[in-house]
């Protein structure tokens, strides 16, 4: 995904690098060795400085645990396990680890050589410090807590092994414990009051938080004691950047811009419009990736009418023309995720891409069986008196982008006589229409690297799981005891094939019911400067980490 | 610098009106403050979970004690005022963090906005003013000059100073807040409009001062015509600007939140935005207080400048 010119880029090309090379002339010698010795090995030394739209509200990735904390802490932090591309766990922090037959009790056998960058060692101690503390209500943690509802207690046994006992099998906990969410803490900075520990939180990783500039910036200096590194890196031993400066441009045009002008070496969340400009600039280079777990979507409350007619739902997935609304308003950037799952989480099936695509004609069909055969002056389609209206509330921190593209489902469905209405309000309102299922398409999205998602998003368990005013995790109010049965089965065998066959069915399910027009993945989309070489993707959530990166000096 | 001849108890009362109206604005941008919150839709836990949640109900009930969201609206009512009264500010939830550290953190970058957008609008309206009296073109270019300047929304001079000094020109930074030279195009956006109004209320009362009978008398004193312009006819012209910034100094805050979006800066105008929409009730109240405070600290100031300018109205007040 290097920069490519095009044809009419190429004359210009070619003169502007005639002029440059004459000018430069009389330096190429010299230059010309210093890049070739550039181009190939790592140079320690010099700054970072990386930019993204949102600025955590904790650097602490327990609290709360929203996406920006866990690019954060993927450079601060370590984890117990790390994950590959393949979805196979490998040591970390603990170098090996037992479990029990029962599928409740797991044996970490630690590291014995890492320290924490406040000269606490990692010890078995340190395991319990960080579990105890997801699982505290009062860490006010919704991912990592949430992730590890089922941990019961850790059992020390000595000073580098350490026993985490579940209440019930949970097959996913080695995948949710790869990922940054869960990063191990130093057990002495944890024990300070939550708010203290969210400004400045300590770990063991490559770099240490130096200070947090709200509004502006965080500074990271190099952890010189580093040797620890996961399997995935490119090399062991202290990272290569002295330091990383953290700024926050939520503006997407300036952040794209200060990249431009050379203010920042890498930037996060490119925005599409910027996208084809990125890759015809020969200064820069993209790196993208899907986060694996629930893609981009709208979830169809099926516990009201008009969703709760499977045939309605089928037919409002198939009259939303998603792929030409991507490609307008993506201007073809972003790909389709048709499924449950994003094509990175493990266990994913290619089968269900296909499953509802648009067809307005099948639409027209379903919805005169359904009764909605009649229409009104303005096109919409009736039943009973009552017109086919959609409610969508819109939060206000929803992307321009993607407002502009449930303006055009809205469009499309409104042919096949669907009265869409986008509702716009205020985050904290919508937050408190979707406690009381007020709704009829919920947009979100789940990032997590299990196929476990399914079981939050879909599994009757998670319907009024967790009570903020009423809130839940099952947004569409799907309730099958069959499906039920198999994604809860899946977290009792951590047996590979059977695990496939289980979320196999569990995406087969989901997916002939109709719950969610699905959109695009979530993406991590970064663009940088040639003057950066090997910023990486973490492979469990696809987050940045520049453990690996260095920069021509 | 000013003498009260037998005026130690006018003076004191009129200290205590000033004080007592500062107390009355304080508490009732408190409690403004409180009922809007309160009136807006959605439960602050679901803003102070954030992003995805999937919390336990044990989660949500710690956070609802903790920040005493389990009490009645009268007795959160109460508590609020009264931590008011008593200086406490709070922690803010959206930002895990004491309230007075917040401010002292996002307060001096705005406070350096507004006072350069103030400089500047300053500078623009005097040059403006005193230029245009001498000769007619410049007369009417200035006055339609700053006509068209007040007109403009400081958010379309923000997008557009964007847009021309650093996407294309690339000479300025687009975002950010390290140095001076990312102040430049945001004080800018606020300075425009700003010194546009400046310039009309003062341009309105130099052109009537030049007529003064006094003004003839200086120049038949054989003064220069920049020292009558600047020493004499400028003075009177600068009291409608000096209370016009006092209520500029209230404008400014609340285009800052724009104008800090825009150029991506640190600030209590952004900060402010965000914790509305997060119901982040101690952050809100913190910073409308400290805008209050600003503003009411900015009267006073304007209120000594103009016996400063014009010794006239303290020998009236006395």
């Amino acid at each position: 995904m290097l920069a490519r010119n095009t044809a009419t880029h190429t004359c210009k090309a070619v003169f502007s690098s005639a002029l440059l090379a004459a000018l430069c002339l009389p330096l190429a010698a010299c230059h010309k060795n210093k890049h070739a010795r550039n181009a190939t090995s790592p140079i320690s030394g010099g700054t970072l400085i990386y930019a993204t739209d949102r600025e955590p509200v904790c650097l602490d990735p327990h609290v709360q645990g929203d996406m920006p904390q866990v690019f954060v802490a993927q450079q601060y932090l370590d984890s117990l396990v790390s994950m590959d591309k393949a979805g196979s766990i490998h040591p970390w922090l603990a170098s090996s680890w037992d479990i029990s037959p029962d599928g409740l009790a797991y044996t970490f056998h630690l590291r014995s050589d890492v320290t924490f960058t406040d000269g606490t060692p990692f010890t078995a101690e340190a395991v319990k410090a960080n579990l105890d503390h997801m699982a505290n209500p009062a860490t006010q943690s919704s991912t990592a807590g949430g992730y590890i509802r089922q941990y019961h207690s850790t059992e020390i046994v000595d000073a580098h092994t350490a026993i985490i006992h579940l209440s019930r099998p949970y097959a996913a906990f080695l995948e949710v414990l790869a990922q940054g969410f869960l990063g191990i803490e130093s057990p002495k900075a944890l024990a300070r009051p939550r708010d203290l520990n969210c400004q400045a939180p300590v770990g063991s990783g490559p770099f240490r938080i130096v200070r947090w500039d709200r509004q502006n910036r965080i500074l990271f200096e190099r952890n010189p004691a580093y040797h620890w590194a996961p399997s995935y890196a490119l090399h062991n031993g202290p990272a290569y950047l002295n330091r990383i400066e953290w700024r926050f441009i939520p503006e997407p045009s300036a952040r794209f811009a200060a990249l431009q002008a050379a203010e920042v070496d890498a930037i996060d969340t490119l925005p599409p419009e910027a996208q084809t400009p990125a890759q015809h600039n020969a200064d820069l280079w993209l790196l993208m990736a899907d986060r694996p777990g629930n893609p981009t979507n709208g979830t169809l409350n099926t516990r009201r009418a008009p969703f709760n007619d499977a045939r309605v739902r089928e037919a409002f997935l198939r009259s939303a023309d998603i792929e030409g609304a991507l490609g307008s308003v993506f201007f073809h950037h972003y790909r389709r995720a048709g499924g449950p799952l994003t094509p990175t989480t493990p266990f994913y099936s290619p089968d269900f891409e296909h499953a509802a695509d648009y067809n307005p004609q099948r639409a027209n069909i379903l919805l005169d069986q359904a009764g909605w055969s009649a229409k009104d002056a303005d096109g919409i389609r009736t039943k009973e008196g009552r017109r086919l209206t959609v409610h969508i509330p819109l939060r206000s921190s929803l992307s321009n982008s993607e407002r502009t593209l449930w303006e055009q489902v809205q469009a499309t469905a409104r042919e096949t006589g669907f009265d869409v209405l986008l509702e716009n309000a205020d985050d904290t309102s919508v937050n408190a229409r979707e406690g009381q299922w007020d709704y009829d398409v919920r947009i979100g999205y789940w990032n997590t690297n299990t196929a476990d998602v399914l079981r939050i998003v879909f599994s009757s368990e998670f319907l009024d799981a967790a009570g903020i005013s009423g809130h839940h995790q099952n947004e569409s109010g799907f309730s099958n005891s069959y499906f039920d049965r198999i994604v809860n089965e899946a977290l009792l065998t951590t047996d590979t094939e059977q695990r496939r066959n289980l979320y196999y069915q569990a995406q087969k399910i989901a997916s002939a019911a109709f719950l969610q027009i699905t959109t695009f993945p979530q993406t991590t989309r970064l663009a940088i400067s040639k003057r950066v070489h090997d910023i990486r993707l973490e492979p469990a959530l696809n987050v940045t980490t520049l453990y690996d990166a260095w920069v021509e000096q | 610098m000013i003498s009260f001849p037998n005026s130690g108890f006018v003076f004191l009362k009129k200290l205590m009106i000033r004080v007592g109206g500062a107390c009355l604005v304080l508490f009732a941008a408190a409690t403004l403050t409180f009922i809007t919150l309160h009136l807006a839709p959605g439960d602050p836990v679901t803003a102070i979970l954030g992003g995805s949640a999937n919390p336990t109900p044990e989660t949500i009930r710690e956070i609802r004690e903790e920040y005493g969201l389990d009490q009645p609206l009268m007795v959160q009512y109460a508590l609020h005022i009264w931590h008011v009264l008593s200086g406490h500010l709070g922690a803010s939830f959206s930002q895990h963090m004491p309230v007075t550290d917040v401010l002292w953190q996002q307060a001096p970058p705005t406070l350096k906005l507004m006072l350069s957008s103030l400089v500047l609008a300053w500078v623009f309206a005097v040059l403006s003013v005193t230029l245009s009296a001498r000769k007619p073109f410049f007369d009417s270019a200035f006055s339609s000059l700053e006509t068209f300047f007040a007109g403009l929304p400081q958010f379309w001079i923000g997008i557009i100073l964007l847009w021309l000094f650093a996407y294309q020109l690339g000479l300025l930074p687009p975002a950010g807040t390290h140095g001076f030279s990312s102040l430049i195009l945001p004080s800018l956006s606020l300075a425009i409009p700003l010194g546009g109004f400046l310039a009309q209320v003062m341009r309105e009362s130099f052109k009537t001062t030049l007529d003064q009978p006094f003004v003839l008398t200086a120049r038949a004193r054989g003064l220069s015509d920049n020292a009558v312009r600047f020493r004499h006819v400028l003075r009177h012209a600068l009291l409608p600007g000096v209370s016009l910034s006092t209520w500029a100094v209230g404008a400014l805050v609340g285009n800052a939140v724009a104008v800090e979006f825009i150029f991506s800066r640190q600030g209590v105008g952004r900060q402010l935005f965000l914790a509305v929409s997060m119901h982040d009730m101690p952050l809100v109240t913190g910073i409308i207080l400290f805008i209050s405070v600003v503003y009411i600290l900015a009267s006073f100031l304007a209120d000594i400048l103009y016996v400063i300018v014009d010794p006239r109205i303290q020998e009236a007040r006395a």
